[in-house]
């Protein structure tokens, strides 16, 4: 036996089935209804019971398009950070250069245009790297300065690039003497607890000579290493180590490694390089390397070999 | 245990879901025709006029957004509910094999309603539209109308 009972009795039945009728006849009618009552028809339902899938799609297909404009414009402002970044190291690199300019025309030896290279790697502190070589003019112990005076000195010279060490070396130091020429001495590294702490020292001055605190200190030009008047710093205060008859000064420096990105490399005389564009006066345009040329002597003789220590 | 409750709250969930996933979520085709498996289910539960009341509610429902055919949804939704309700007199069974028959049935019988409906500037080919687009259309709605009745734990005593 079937499990299926009859659930209406005849009445209901023929009432359901009329229901149905009508429905039936509504929607042959809404098949034929005009269109702008049609059109009425829907839009009142799409704003009230489908409403609120209506906003649920709207909310979703704008947040559809600000994540895609959010990736649009994200990509424009990293674009414009890149330009900035890039605006702000030219601007850097400009202000170097035309400080490194004005001090060629003040030294006015043959020097090249460096960018400095840092590996970071253990053990490199006070070294650093320049991208000019043999090829430049560069040479051993080629004087590298930076803005307003002495970074440090080539060791050794390749092709393309040259290895220096800055003023922090343990085995830097130079021929010095104050800014009027009248006290000699030479200036060396002194290391200190941490890097930030090494300082200059301005040993071997006689001790009958006294140094007032802001005296200036340039390269004297003795041992031929360094070009004479270089700025390397200025006096800070008398050291209390003193050995014999000479007296000792610290120094403050005028240039900080860690700021050198773009240095000056001295060349000697005669070297010219073959890549290097000619550099005239201020407001110059600056092509491919710098060179700075002059024909103002340093005033004194820089012939005499460098002093061991 | 199936109860009245529990098959119009199935029926319910089916027309939000239909309308989640055709129109909030916009997957068209994509989305299975959650209305006509809601229609079906609700049809074997009352007589013939409830069966064309939610068949003409739900088909002018489906009919908001058509902009053209406006009406061959309800015309369609309609008929298939007066037949779904009419199933009650002519079959019975509440196996596996009906139901999906059942389903499969009621959804291409909509779409042949709604392809009649539609008239003839706005239907596509007999061929493509009712031999090939609509018995994959019905699988569909099938298939996912056996598992969701299956899962709402109306069983296959929705069919009595």
């Amino acid at each position: 036996m079937p499990i299926y009972k009859k659930d209406f009795n005849e009445s209901e039945k023929a009432r359901s089935s009329l229901i149905g009728f009508v429905f039936f006849l509504i929607s042959v009618i809404a098949l034929y209804v005009p269109d702008p009552s049609q059109d009425h028809v829907a839009s009142l339902l799409r704003g009230t019971v489908l409403r609120p899938f209506v906003l649920v799609q709207e909310g979703l297909v704008r947040r559809s398009i600000h994540a895609r404009d959010t990736e649009v414009l994200q990509g424009r402002l990293d674009s414009l950070e890149a330009v900035i970044t890039n605006r702000n190291t030219l601007s850097e690199e400009n202000g170097r250069l035309r400080r490194l300019l004005e001090l060629s025309e003040k030294n006015p030896d043959q020097y090249v245009a460096a960018s400095v290279i840092r590996s970071g790697s253990p053990g490199s502190a006070s070294m650093f790297g320049v991208d000019v070589g043999t090829r430049d003019g560069v040479e051993r112990d080629s004087p590298v300065i930076m803005g307003r005076g002495l970074l440090g000195v080539v060791r050794e010279s390749q092709a393309t690039n040259a290895t220096a060490m800055d003023w922090t070396h343990p085995q830097f130091w130079a021929s010095a003497m104050t800014a009027d020429g009248s006290i000699y001495g030479f200036v060396q590294a002194t290391p200190g607890r941490f890097r930030e702490a090494d300082r200059l020292l301005l040993d071997g001055i006689p001790f009958h000579q006294e140094l007032e605190r802001g005296v200036v200190v340039v390269t004297s030009g003795l041992g031929g290493v360094y070009p004479r008047g270089i700025q390397i710093g200025v006096v800070i205060e008398e050291s209390g180590a003193q050995e014999g008859w000479v007296r000792s000064y610290w120094l403050r420096p005028f240039v900080s490694p860690g700021e050198a990105t773009q240095v000056l490399v001295l060349v000697p005389r005669g070297e010219q390089p073959a890549d290097t564009a000619s550099l005239s006066g201020g407001g110059a345009a600056v092509q491919g390397r710098v060179q700075a040329t002059g024909a103002i002597s340093l005033g004194a003789s820089d012939a005499e070999s460098r002093t061991p220590r | 245990m199936k109860s009245p409750l529990r098959v119009w709250g199935v029926v319910g969930v089916l027309v939000l879901l239909h309308f989640g996933l055709h129109l909030s979520l916009g997957l068209g085709e994509s989305a299975p025709d959650l209305l006509v498996v809601a229609l079906l289910i609700a049809a074997r539960e009352g007589n013939v006029g409830r069966g064309a009341g939610l068949g003409f509610l739900l088909g002018l429902l489906d009919d908001a957004f058509s902009v053209l055919a406006f009406g061959a949804n309800t015309f369609a939704m309609t008929v298939v509910g007066m037949g779904g309700s009419r199933t009650r007199d002519l079959f019975v069974g509440d196996s596996l094999f009906f139901l999906a028959s059942y389903l499969f049935l009621g959804k291409w019988m909509r779409d042949l309603l709604h392809w009649v409906a539609a008239g003839e500037g706005l239907r596509e080919s007999f061929g493509d539209t009712m031999l090939i687009q609509a018995p994959i259309s019905a699988v569909y709605a099938g298939l996912v109308g056996l598992v969701l009745i299956a899962i709402s734990g109306l069983g296959w005593e929705t069919v009595r």
